[in-house]
């Protein structure tokens, strides 16, 4: 029934995929934030004709399964990596592409358009007042935007960064369909190598639970480090 | 290939669709609402468990849910002693009732303590009974902060209903599945297209009925502190 001796044995064999998901979800973070901001910025400063476009890529990265957006992305991606090298007269093979890189794009793709609104609302919560102050003061944008702002925001963003971090931890999960290996995609192996299927996605759904855990307390200390004048 | 063929085969599988989604949809509300009272009423061991039963549910990628759920029903099925009641659609009912529950169980806690203590004070203080309290003024007024919340969380239960093909359900992914194979896989590229039209087309059809509740609710509650709502897609 339950196996409690595979269970250690293949906890070491799934903990073993856990580096690579972090380094993936390390880089769809990041991208995916600046991508987010620009995004954000063009919202917050009503650019005429950015802003409509930003609107539709929400509406559409929203309205879509991410799994979908996975799968159109493999199919179309290489063809249109291809096509785009050719255009700079690289000659590329965009077949060559590793399915990682894929599904780095599809995923940071998605969660952009939702960390856009992560950063829109980090942005609202600041007060102009403040902006106006340091303008009086003879600060220049620069050094509003790194003194006053900036600090500001990002403090404000913490709980809702370190959400997309967990969103962004699971979406990779999906990356098993185009054969990208996962914690999960590690579990599903491991379990098709011996049978005991319950037991490799136990070791995976704890896993998940403490990595979203240690990630949740980390947050949550350095928000209280930064957050100086409460 | 041609779309317009497609379309009627892929209709077909949307019935099973459309049942898994609001098997989830009700069971997963049933479940959201005792999860949301066992962590607000803290019981000494059952909110333990409460807790747990969300931060899995929360946490964990859905496709694993579903495999969870496919793999552990058998064993709970062989335990209590019915071996043949079972299927690929039964886990994923199951499957995604516990994840909807889990994800729903935090729309409506927040919501729910959102609601200005001074409005439990003065039901209170005029002798409301508890159901009355809740009915007529702490429920509207939660309702009414929680529905963009359970907005959200239908679309991501639209959106994850297309994983159940992962477990062996026959719904309307696994029917594009089916057809691109017979093509020979030539056509991936469009197919997924459609796809992505028909997860848009019910997307929006939740989205607009959610937003038919939002603008009727008669629940007009400035008292009461708007959360702030961003939206993360849940996997």
């Amino acid at each position: 029934m339950f196996d409690f001796e595979i269970l250690v044995q293949d906890a070491q064999e799934i903990l073993g995929a856990v580096p690579f998901t972090l380094l993936m979800a390390f880089m769809i973070f990041i991208f995916s934030a600046i991508l987010g901001s620009l995004f954000a910025l063009v919202e917050h400063q009503r650019v005429p004709v950015l802003r409509e476009f930003v609107f539709a890529y929400k509406v559409a990265f929203k309205g879509i399964p991410m799994v979908i957006v996975i799968f159109l992305s493999y199919y179309g991606l290489p063809p249109v990596i291809q096509f785009l090298a050719s255009l700079i007269g690289v000659k590329f093979n965009g077949h060559a592409t590793p399915n990682w890189v894929i599904l780095v794009i599809a995923v940071t793709a998605c969660i952009a358009a939702f960390q856009a609104e992560v950063v829109k609302g980090a942005l609202n919560s600041f007060d102009t007042g403040q902006a106006d102050a340091a303008r009086s003061l003879g600060y220049t944008s620069g050094q509003l935007f790194r003194r006053v702002l900036f600090p500001q925001v990002v403090i404000a963003a913490i709980p809702d960064l370190t959400n997309s971090i967990m969103v962004i931890m699971k979406a990779l999960s999906l990356g098993f369909a185009i054969e990208v290996v996962d914690i999960f995609a590690q579990s599903q192996l491991t379990a098709a190598l011996n049978f005991y299927y319950l037991e490799a996605f136990v070791i995976a759904v704890v896993i998940y639970m403490v990595i979203a855990y240690a990630v949740t307390q980390a947050a949550d200390r350095m928000e209280r480090a930064l957050r100086v004048w409460i | 290939m041609d779309i317009p063929a497609m379309i009627p085969e892929l209709m077909s599988a949307l019935p099973l669709t459309l049942a898994i989604t609001f098997t989830a949809l009700i069971v997963g509300f049933c479940l959201a609402l005792i999860a949301a009272t066992l962590r607000i009423r803290r019981l000494p061991v059952i909110s333990i468990f409460a807790d747990l039963y969300v931060s899995y549910a929360r946490s964990v990628p859905v496709v694993l849910q579903l495999f969870v759920a496919f793999y552990g029903l058998p064993l709970l099925v062989a335990l209590l002693g019915a071996p043949d009641f079972f299927s690929p659609t039964v886990a994923a009912m199951v499957g995604l009732s516990l994840y909807h529950g889990g994800y729903l169980s935090e729309v409506i806690r927040p919501a729910y303590l959102a609601v200005d203590r001074g409005q439990h004070d003065a039901a209170d203080s005029l002798g409301y009974t508890f159901r009355q309290k809740m009915t007529r003024i702490v429920g509207p007024q939660a309702v009414h902060i929680a529905l963009p919340g359970y907005g959200n969380s239908l679309i991501y239960l639209t959106h994850n209903v297309a994983l159940v093909m992962y477990i062996g359900a026959a719904d309307v992914m696994a029917t594009a599945h089916l057809i691109m194979e017979r093509s020979y896989n030539q056509y991936q590229f469009e197919t997924y297209l459609v796809l992505a039209v028909i997860y848009s087309l019910m997307c929006l059809v939740a989205w607009l009925i959610v937003r038919l509740f939002e603008l009727r609710s008669p629940m007009y509650a400035p008292q009461a502190k708007q959360l702030k709502q961003v939206a993360m897609p849940s996997v």
